[in-house]
């Protein structure tokens, strides 16, 4: 397979056998982590998902069709055209070829300092500073990696010494990245465990069922002002231009604090998990042979379901 | 014209500074760091003090919107500052020092931490 040919012939110790064989079916994870082991630098494309782009074993940017890619971030904030980040991206695509090629680490590095990557021209040309390029391609990598990195992809093809446009401005190590990844979902399913307001379009409730007044973030303040009952939360961020798991989260804390509806409240079974250690303790709520519930019946009302959640974070918060 | 590392190098430098690291709370997750010994959990740590007191303090301030501009804490140990960092995608990154209770200048490093966040993100 054309995936790991380059990179195995660049170096050997990546067995044409551990490679090839297992990619078809192997998680991008471990083809991720295969690569840093091998230090490679080039471009993952995973089917029509995306592109991860790796820069001696290291993850330098991250593409996802879900999410937008920096040039979006910087045309959509008003910082550069279209046309402007057009002009730049053929200058440093006509720099690329004397990168790319060089092949040798001693070659390259000549060429690549006389000839500045996309983003370096970003800088030079005032559009932003180095540390909003940073920024910029830490956010759109991090909110890319979250949607990318868990697809199962069929055949990604891996093609070395390709790179992006914009050049290398931040590393990413490879673990480190996947562990963000993780804490990020176990974040989402903590707030709200129901993945179905995800994709639902997102309503505001007309009137909140206890009154009182609420305490929103910006973020939910945005969503809640643009929402119009018919964009589901992944368009939406695109329109507010946030980033798509923050939006994600902040709709699952909305539907926490019954503040959006469109989402059914999860079905019973769909409650938060009990983890170990947080189960009933032995010996409280009665002795053996009492039947008698330790805690009310839960009905399928919101307000119990917040309630169960409120209180099981209080729990774990004590622990 | 800085860029993170610089910022969290040049940090380092204000005196009585133990540990700079720059975190993504989103994820609790340290993007960068110098001096830390334990960043993986420091990030974890300081993602939920700063989400506590942004929640806390919005409570306490019902009908104002707040917004956070630095987290100082006084502890047995030292000090932490927590400087929230807007930037144009994504964030509030936060910008933590730890310092030393002893060698530190609360209201210098402060000041220092200030201007240091205005270069990384100033054109």
């Amino acid at each position: 397979m054309a995936a790991t040919a380059s990179s195995a012939a660049s170096n050997p110790v990546s067995g044409a056998a551990s490679g090839q064989a297992s990619h078809a079916s192997a998680t991008l994870d471990s083809i991720l982590l295969d690569l840093a082991g091998d230090r490679a630098t080039g471009s993952l494309r995973v089917g029509k998902h995306g592109t991860v782009y790796l820069d001696e074993g290291r993850i330098s940017y991250v593409e996802c069709a879900t999410t937008p890619s920096v040039e979006e971030i910087l045309t959509a904030s008003g910082r550069a055209t279209v046309t402007r980040i057009r002009a730049i991206r053929q200058s440093a695509s006509s720099a690329a070829p004397a990168n790319g090629s060089a092949g040798g680490p001693a070659n390259a590095a000549p060429a690549g300092a006389a000839l500045p990557n996309g983003g370096e021209l970003l800088v030079r040309q005032g559009v932003l500073s180095r540390g909003e390029l940073q920024f910029c391609v830490l956010g759109a990598t991090l909110d890319a990696a979250y949607f990318l990195l868990p697809e199962r992809p069929g055949r990604p093809r891996f093609k070395a010494g390709d790179r992006h446009w914009l050049g290398t401005h931040w590393f990413f190590d490879i673990p480190g990245l996947l562990l963000d990844c993780q804490k990020r979902k176990a974040r989402l399913d903590r707030v709200w465990p129901s993945a179905e307001v995800d994709i639902c379009p997102v309503t505001p409730v007309k009137r909140l069922q206890r009154g009182g007044h609420v305490v929103l973030s910006a973020l939910q303040w945005e969503v809640l002002a643009e929402a119009d009952g018919a964009t589901p939360p992944i368009a939406l961020a695109h329109r507010i231009r946030r980033p798509v798991y923050a939006t994600l989260l902040a709709v699952r804390e909305l539907a926490a604090s019954g503040l959006v509806t469109g989402a059914q409240q999860p079905a019973k079974s769909e409650l938060p998990r009990r983890t170990g250690g947080s189960g009933p303790r032995p010996g409280a709520g009665g002795g053996p042979g009492h039947h008698a519930p330790a805690m009310p019946q839960v009905s399928g009302d919101p307000a119990d379901i917040q309630l169960l959640i409120r209180l099981r974070d209080a729990l774990e918060a004590l622990r | 014209m800085t860029g993170i590392i610089e910022c969290l190098v040049d940090a380092m430098s204000i005196p009585g500074t133990v540990s700079a690291i720059l975190i993504d709370p989103t994820g609790a997750t340290p993007v960068a760091a110098e001096g830390a010994l334990n960043a993986e959990q420091s990030a974890i740590g300081l993602s939920e003090a700063f989400r506590a007191a942004m929640e806390g303090v919005a409570q306490a301030s019902a009908g104002d919107p707040i917004r956070i501009e630095d987290m100082i804490i006084k502890s047995s140990a030292g000090m932490h500052i927590i400087h929230p960092l807007e930037t144009m995608f994504g964030g509030p990154y936060l910008l933590c020092l730890r310092l030393d209770a002893d060698r530190a200048n609360l209201a210098l490093a402060w000041r220092r931490l200030q201007s240091l966040s205005n270069r990384l993100i100033d054109v």
